[in-house]
């Protein structure tokens, strides 16, 4: 099945894709697994899945019949990415302010 | 892994002359981008900035006032993207102002950053798994 490839934010955008990547966090599952946790069916599973193997969540290695999802960093880290360059954008902005009201005060 | 920003600066001036400075387009644009904001609940506009060629962010982020109260607080999103397209973001920035010793201390969080809140659980997940795993290596050199 075709998934569409979405950024990091549109992964985790979706309450469902949230819960994966939590139970995930706990221990790799298989797709079937992690399908029976939920009200959907199957392929909607799967394209969950796919979504999130795209965009760099998880990993899937075939072990015997069975697919195991495990976590991946990567997608991670483009949340942590972007989150960095806010935090430092900030930083810069605000301390041209306090460089600005500075001078202010003095004249 | 950090779930959104939180700054805290502290400056001489009052609670009313810092709002001006993040309410006042000609005021914001001194220090932050050039905006067509409005303090009004609701307002959407934009920060633009010039974004030389072969820099990842678009120069543009789109905004919309969420909450104002003078003096006090302000938050609005803030949405944008980078050039290629490829990667984009949905967050709020929220001011706070606290009047402290004579002065202001303004508050930053920047959370968009918040559905992260859910799988942050998982941070911990990923702390404990690297632990393990280097737990698990240094017994094997042992």
């Amino acid at each position: 099945m075709r998934a569409q490839t979405l950024d990091a934010f549109q992964v985790i955008a979706d309450p469902g894709r949230r819960q994966m990547l939590m139970m995930l966090s706990k221990n790799s599952m298989t797709i079937n697994a992690i399908a029976e946790n939920f009200d959907m069916s199957r392929p909607a599973v799967s394209k969950h899945i796919k979504i999130m193997y795209n965009a760099g969540f998880i990993s899937i290695t075939d072990i015997g019949r069975e697919r195991h999802c495990v976590l991946k960093q990567d997608g991670f880290n483009e949340l942590q990415d972007f989150i960095n360059y806010f935090d430092k954008f900030w930083t810069s902005k605000l301390s041209k302010l306090q460089s600005i009201l500075n001078d202010k005060s003095k004249q | 892994m950090q779930q959104d920003i939180k700054q805290t600066w502290f400056f001489q001036q009052s609670p009313g002359e810092v709002w001006e400075y993040l309410t006042k387009p000609e005021l914001i644009e001194q220090w932050l981008m050039k905006t067509d904001f409005q303090p009004i609940a609701g307002h959407k506009f934009r920060f633009t900035f010039n974004a030389k060629p072969g820099t990842t962010y678009e120069g543009v982020v789109h905004c919309e006032v969420l909450e104002i109260k003078p003096f006090t607080k302000l938050s609005y999103s803030w949405k944008g993207g980078t050039q290629d397209k490829s990667r984009s973001f949905d967050s709020t920035v929220v001011w706070t102002l606290v009047p402290k010793n004579n002065g202001t201390e303004l508050q930053l969080q920047h959370n968009g950053f918040t559905l992260l809140e859910d799988v942050l659980a998982h941070t911990s997940g990923w702390t404990s798994l690297g632990k393990k795993l280097e737990g698990l290596l240094i017994a094997v050199q042992k």
